[in-house]
């Protein structure tokens, strides 16, 4: 063994002192390290709130200055030093009274203090004797008598009280029933010279309160005072964590009824607590100084009037925007944008998804003009013909749901007829009476069930005509393609959809030519060809033009193409029609566009011809009112499904429109020979081909009434799963953030539903990159829409915000008050596109009013404003208006109403349920009661009809020489609507409003204002008063508005004679019409005015 | 795809996982921490086993001694104070750790949507991917219980005293390898399998190939007898006709019974020769009970089935050996 050097022992003399002192330094380093973390890492919104304290308490002083200089210049001015010396005076003179009274409070108050602990005590000693005496049982005599004597003895004890006087203080003796009549006593005195002492400074306060409401008028936002305090308590501010609990639960079980979230969003966002910014004030990042800034989240909520109904305490932050509500740690946590959170915060493009979550059943939601555009292009583009989404238009379900049920009754009836005589046989042969009766009874109850099945037919029937009028698809009807369309133009059309008409609703599929060929041979030998069209004259292509451009057809379609393009969106733009529309068609179209060829027979599904009217011996006649089928009697499709109303041109009219519209064309148009179109052997591929593409969902074609829509159903869309949507070949490079091609997101990662929705509608084969699909029917079929980048915005929006509620279900906007009218009637307000004409909402432009033909002086041609339609129509009145804007079977070739209008209400052919919606829309937008009850006018005493003629045509007031009269050479200058039409029409309530100040209702109206001025509490006429008026105290304006109700037709010519008359020298010189209309009318309205 | 390293990053970094990469620098270290202590004491014992005056005056088994070293030394401070120490380096460590990496929560379950893959929690790993290989009966149940069972019978089939209460490699050559082979070979490969190999669909992806979704692997496996063709139509001329239905179920059921015992058979030998290779081992052997040796041979057998299993799977596509109606091997 070799020798080992001596050494020390390693266990005993190796030092560990430094090991020691080191890990001890490396745990203090990680408990500071924690420290740090729990204060400061793990809480960002301190630096936050301390940054935002700095910048607030700069930004107030400002405006404390600002409003300061304001003020002194304010104060200064006599009116609010009188009214500050007013105070002062008030003040002065209540002084004496108030201090007395003051005073003797005072000694109550001191009273009351003095017997406050003997009060307490001997209550508190009665009241415990008392519950013994309770508890002690009926049968316990001796104890109830013992706890009887305690009792006695309690109330019989007497408290030493200092009593105060006004002089001094006396000793008093007094027992629990004392003090308890004392303490009643004296609160009941002490409430009465309050209310006195009231009383008497009521002068002071009316004034004080006077002169703050001037103050408040004349100088609006917070006080310098007020600033001030802000200013110092925002010095204050406490550095914590701000958090709102939404809506807590209570003590109900489940969290019924509480959201159960907890949002500490203002622990960043600090100015959206209302106790830092007050809701009266708005705070941006810019008048923070911090304008630039990337990380400055101190914005007051920028919709102040959102949160008003939305109250912060019952909605807080994230159930709208999303985001991870409780998380504090860092802004992407906070934010919600990591994998595991499935609501994150929506961005900013996308933050009306979070409107969509409650108000699904929405058309038109105000505040969210985002969501309303996706709305709107959701139906426009016909994206629900393939994608079903609860709330839009499902009428086509629904009838064939109700067809489905009537199959069922009738068959269902037929057993029961079958089932009639059995139980009446076998009660025949029952053996005794009581069996005998009840099948008797049994068959006659049978026979009542039949009966009733047969009312309940009829119901369905009828409910059958209104869907199926209320059922519109977004394209053109492909059975009449032959009639219509240019063949050669179909398979171009189906290759080159955008190129042809950049602005069509229709997406581009994406089509092999061999898939072209086939759905055009099939569209095309499958449309319907007769019975022909007539043959029709051709027109004046030039007044077309001006009847396009005048009758309002260009507030859903346009013409012009590219920069050019004048009119509305809602419908096609009309640039090309000339190349591929049919003349006769065309004329047909313009004139009715509801009319068909042959009607459609869902129970025998085809269309019907002129031998099965002959079979039954019936003329070849079907429209609204003969609806039914001449072989089973069931509803018949005898409309175009088409949005599109009747404008009720003359047949000479439609033709000029149809003419010039065949002038609107490319000049060097040309389309290949098609005649694989007529091959029978395609017909087969093409249906199969039209099948898988869905092409019913939009149009209606042969043998396809029935489809369903094809794509997946939207209406929960939001709450999809992630691994449900199929990147495919794209989801690695979704979750490194590239693009499709091939670019960096500016987002980061979009492995999402914004960022599938929103690749999905730019280019919806992009999930098919890279895929091997030789077979084109494997590809992804959804077609690529017509939709901008902000088309696009807005319906990812739209997807996102459509989730399957997380929220109690009270939250859903499901109102049941007249807010349900509205809501439901801005779905056929949208459907129809009432608002290319028409303003309806406040604020909201209609389509024409943007056109250059009604700019400046020309705004007197637009269509009248229905911001207050309700109040101002008789909604039977507007039921009739409605279903017949010519107010006439004969003449409709004309305005109901507005004859001196080019632009035409049209015929919409609404459904009896539809007019009942839009009439109950417009009352309840007007706040109107339902039902509606005719206000009763008190009939004119001759007196005032002799005195209402006087101002009737007083030269200060010619009514009718704007208002229509009904005489076609008075009419020709008219701008307003007759007279007579008033009683019918009208609400006496509106119409006083309307001739007193028309401009607040509807501004810029050619009504001139200020034609009665407000003395006392009724309304005078301010113009020279005819002699009748002398010592009349009556209401001008009702005056007017009674004598138009009452207003005959030989009372009104009349008038019009006596208005000739008395303005022979001032009307003879209104020169051109135009003129006449707007700016010199008004003005000679209003002469001494 | 391989070469996505940025993958192999998200896995390893997943504060799931930290323990499972922790484990592959661990493991090695303390094997070899342990061996380099087993080796110095049999140095150590042969040396002195050769020098028996030194034998007499040494007094501990791992270091040499020196005249004026303690015979003993007291639990305090030598003890404690390296235990005090590791006590603070371990609070620092779970500290920094708890600081740096959140709890991995994810989102709320949803019944409805099941997570691809779905991995059970890092130590559960190796039983997961025995799924692959056994029926759930035998992996879930059957082969968990033997494990704890084998690990309880240690004790009582352990007939060599001398290597207890010290590193020795010397004294334990059999049971050393048998922990490595089945715990460092077996269970943590397969954690680490399940780790970073297994990925969507539990389908094989080497490791920086993309965990695609949409992957789609051919592994259509088949069980023994069908690699025969075993119908067991020679079965249903023997059997009466009203329960010839039954025959192809009977053929395969006896089929599979013959390459099961094989296995055992070849395996209990196989175990025979191992334990009689060295005289060391004969000496060890003759001390044995005929219980402890079919004991031992029992567990070292079903041990190494998993292997075998394992390989006739991922290079044969082998499903089962054996299968019957109730059970599968």
């Amino acid at each position: 063994m070799p020798e080992i050097p001596p050494q020390d022992d390693p266990i005993t003399s190796r030092p560990m002192s430094l090991l020691v002192l080191i890990s001890a330094f490396a745990l203090l380093l990680t408990v500071a390290w924690s420290l740090y973390a729990e204060f400061f890492g793990l809480r960002p919104w301190r630096s936050y709130q301390d940054q935002f304290r700095v910048v607030y308490s700069e930004y107030l002083q400002k405006q404390i200055g600002q409003r300061k200089a304001q003020e002194r210049t304010f104060f200064a001015t006599p009116t609010y030093q009188k009214m500050k010396a007013d105070v002062q005076a008030a003040l002065a003179a209540a002084a004496p009274m108030d201090r007395e009274l003051q005073k003797q409070i005072d000694l109550f108050d001191a009273q009351r203090a003095a017997i406050t602990t003997g009060f307490q005590t001997s209550r508190g000693k009665v009241g415990a004797v008392t519950y013994d005496l309770e508890q002690t049982p009926e049968s316990d005599k001796s104890g109830k008598a013992a706890e009887m004597k305690d009792l006695a003895e309690a109330k019989a004890q007497t408290y030493n009280v200092d009593w105060p006087t006004a002089t001094g203080v006396e000793s008093r003796k007094m027992t629990a029933d004392d003090l308890a009549n004392t303490f009643t006593s004296i609160m009941a005195q002490r409430a009465a010279l309050v209310a006195q002492r009231g009383d008497v400074d009521k002068p002071a306060k009316d004034a004080q309160a006077a002169l703050d409401t001037y103050v408040r008028e004349n100088l609006p936002g917070l006080g310098s005072s007020d600033l001030a305090g802000l200013a110092q308590s925002v010095q204050n501010l406490d550095i914590k964590l701000r958090q709102i609990n939404v809506n807590p639960p209570g003590t109900q079980i489940n969290y019924i009824g509480g959201v159960g979230l907890v949002d500490r969003c203002q622990s960043c966002h600090v100015a959206t607590d209302p106790l830092v910014v007050p809701v009266v004030m708005t705070v941006t990042k810019a008048d923070l100084g911090l304008a630039k800034s990337m990380d400055a989240p101190f914005t007051s909520h920028p919709d102040p009037d959102l949160l008003k109904f939305h109250p912060l305490e019952k909605f807080g932050c994230s159930p709208c925007h999303g985001g991870n509500g409780r998380a504090l740690d860092s802004v992407e946590k906070a934010h919600g944008r990591y994998e595991h959170w499935l609501w994150p915060l929506y961005y900013s493009a996308n933050y009306n998804a979070g409107c969509q979550q409650c108000h699904a059943s929405d058309a038109i939601t105000e505040h969210a003009p985002v969501l309303n555009n996706a709305k709107q292009l959701y139906r426009e583009k016909g994206c629900v013909g393939c994608h079903k989404f609860q709330g839009f238009d499902n009428q086509d379900e629904l009838l064939v749901a109700n067809r489905q049920k009537m199959l069922q009754m009738e068959s269902d009836k037929k057993a029961d007829q079958l089932e009639i005589p059995r139980l009446n046989k076998l009660g025949d042969q029952a053996t005794n009476n009581d069996a005998a009766n009840r099948y008797y009874a049994t068959a006659t109850n049978l026979t009542v069930t039949v009966s009733n099945m047969d009312a309940q037919e009829e119901q369905l029937e009828n409910r059958s005509h209104d869907l199926q009028q209320e059922i519109k698809k977004v394209g053109p009807d492909l059975k009449e393609v032959r009639m219509k369309i240019n063949k050669e133009w179909i398979p171009y059309w189906l290759q080159h959809t955008h190129d042809f008409r950049p602005t069509t609703k229709m997406p581009q599929f994406r089509l092999q030519s061999d898939e072209v060929q086939a759905i055009s041979a099939f569209i095309w030998q499958s449309g319907i060809t007769g019975p022909a069209l007539p043959k029709q004259a051709p027109g004046d292509a030039a007044h077309g033009k001006v009847l396009v451009e005048s009758r309002g057809c260009l507030a859903c379609h346009s013409v012009g193409e590219g920069s050019a393009m004048v009119g509305g969106t809602f419908a096609a733009n009309l640039s090309r029609i000339g190349e591929k529309d049919n003349y006769d068609y065309l004329v047909r179209w313009v004139h009715n566009p509801r009319e068909r060829t042959r009607p459609y027979s869902p129970f025998e599904k085809r269309d019907l011809g002129p031998e099965d009217y002959a079979k039954h011996n019936l003329p070849f006649v079907f429209d609204l009112d003969h609806s039914r089928s001449p072989n089973d009697g069931h509803e018949l499709v005898v409309q175009q499904p088409t949005v599109m109303p009747s404008l009720r041109l003359s047949i000479e009219d439609s033709r000029d429109v149809a003419s010039y519209l065949m002038t609107l064309k490319h000049a060097d148009a040309h389309y290949d020979a098609a005649n694989f179109m007529d091959d029978p052997q395609l017909k087969a591929t093409g249906k199969t081909l039209v099948q898988f593409y869905g092409c019913a969902g939009c149009h209606e074609i042969s043998g396809m009434e029935d489809e369903g829509r094809i794509g997946t159903e939207l209406t929960n869309e939001g709450s999809k799963p992630i691994e449900r949507l199929d990147f495919a070949l794209l989801t690695e490079s979704a979750k490194l953030g590239v693009l499709p091609d091939g670019k960096k997101s500016p987002r980061g990662v979009w492995y999402d539903l914004k960022g599938f929705f929103e690749n999905k509608l730019t280019n919806p084969a992009i999930f098919d990159t890279g895929k091997y699909k030789p077979n084109p029917q494997d590809r992804l079929r959804m077609p690529k829409p017509n939709v901008t980048a902000t088309d696009i915005d807005a319906l990812t929006t739209m997807l996102l915000g459509s989730t399957d509620p997380t929220l109690p279900p009270d939250y859903m906007y499901k109102p049941s008050d007249e807010r349900a009218a509205v809501q439901q009637g801005w779905w056929i307000v949208t459907k129809y596109n009432c608002m290319g004409c028409h303003q309806i909402d406040i604020g909201q432009k209609s389509v024409l009013m943007d056109l250059p033909m009604y700019q400046g002086q020309d705004k007197i041609g637009l269509p009248p404003v229905l911001t207050s339609e309700g109040a101002r129509v008789n909604p039977d009145w507007l039921k009739g208006f409605l279903a017949n804007p010519a107010q006439s079977t004969t003449e409709t070739n004309r305005n109901g109403v507005r004859s001196y209008l080019q632009v035409r209400m049209p015929t919409f052919s609404l459904s009896e349920d539809e007019i009942r919606t839009l009439v109950l829309f417009f009352g309840a937008l007007s706040h109107q009661a339902q039902p509606f009850i005719p206000q009763k006018l008190e009939p004119l005493t001759p007196a005032e009809v002799t005195m209402a003629r006087g101002l009737f045509t007083s030269t200060a007031a010619p009514c009718l020489k704007c208002h229509a009269t009904g005489d076609a050479a008075h009419d020709k200058d008219a701008t307003a609507p007759n007279f007579l039409l008033a009683k019918e029409r009208l609400r006496p309530a509106w119409t006083a409003r309307w001739i007193t100040n028309p401009a607040l209702i509807a501004p810029g109206t050619a009504m001139p204002s200020g034609l009665f001025k407000r003395d006392g509490d009724r309304w005078v006429f301010s113009g020279p008063l005819p002699g009748s008026f002398n010592g009349y105290m009556g209401d001008h304006a009702n005056l007017l508005v009674r004598y138009m109700f009452q207003l005959t037709p030989e009372e009104q010519r009349a008038l019009v004679g006596r208005t000739a008359a008395s303005n022979s020298g001032g009307a003879s010189d209104t020169g051109g019409k135009r003129e006449a209309r707007s700016g010199s009318r008004s003005a000679e309205h209003t002469p001494g005015l | 795809m391989l070469g996505n390293w940025h993958q192999l990053w998200e896995i390893a970094s997943a504060p799931d996982n930290v323990p499972i990469v922790a484990l592959l620098f661990l493991i090695p270290f303390y094997i070899w921490y342990s061996f380099r202590q087993a080796f110095a004491n049999d140095e150590l014992i042969a040396k002195l086993e050769a020098d028996p005056a030194a034998a007499k005056t040494a007094h501990r088994k791992t270091q040499p001694y020196q005249p004026k070293w303690e015979r003993e030394v007291h639990t305090w401070p030598y003890l404690l104070r390296v235990e005090f120490i590791a006590a603070i380096l371990v609070t620092v460590l779970l500290m920094a750790w708890s600081l740096t990496l959140s709890a991995p929560l994810e989102e709320p379950s949803n019944p409805n949507v099941t997570m691809n893959p779905a991995k059970a929690p890092w130590y559960f790993l190796g039983l997961q991917e025995m799924l692959v290989y056994f029926d759930p009966w035998m992996a879930g149940v059957v082969m968990p219980t033997l494990i704890i069972v084998g690990l309880m019978a240690i004790p009582y089939i352990d007939a060599n005293p001398l290597g207890n209460g010290y590193y020795t490699y010397k004294q334990r050559k059999f049971a050393i390898w048998t922990f490595l082979i089945g715990f460092i070979g077996l269970w943590v490969v397969m954690i680490t399998i399940g780790t970073f190999i297994r990925g969507p669909g539990w389908m094989w992806f080497w490791p920086t190939q993309t965990w695609d979704a949409q992957a789609v692997q051919f592994a259509v496996n088949r069980n023994l007898d069908q690699v025969f063709g075993i119908n067991g139509a020679w079965l249903a001329h023997l059997m009466p006709a009203a329960n010839k239905d039954y025959a192809p179920i009977l053929g395969r059921m006896i089929f599979g019974i013959f390459p099961v015992a094989l296995y055992f058979i070849l395996g209990a030998y196989g175990a025979y020769l191992v334990m009689n290779s060295t005289s060391f081992t004969r000496k060890i052997f003759q001390r044995m009970t005929l219980l402890q040796i079919v004991t031992t041979d029992i567990f070292l057998v079903l041990m190494f089935s998993l292997p075998v299993k394992m390989l006739a799977r991922l290079l044969f596509r082998i499903k089962y050996i054996w299968v019957t109606p109730w059970f599968s091997i």
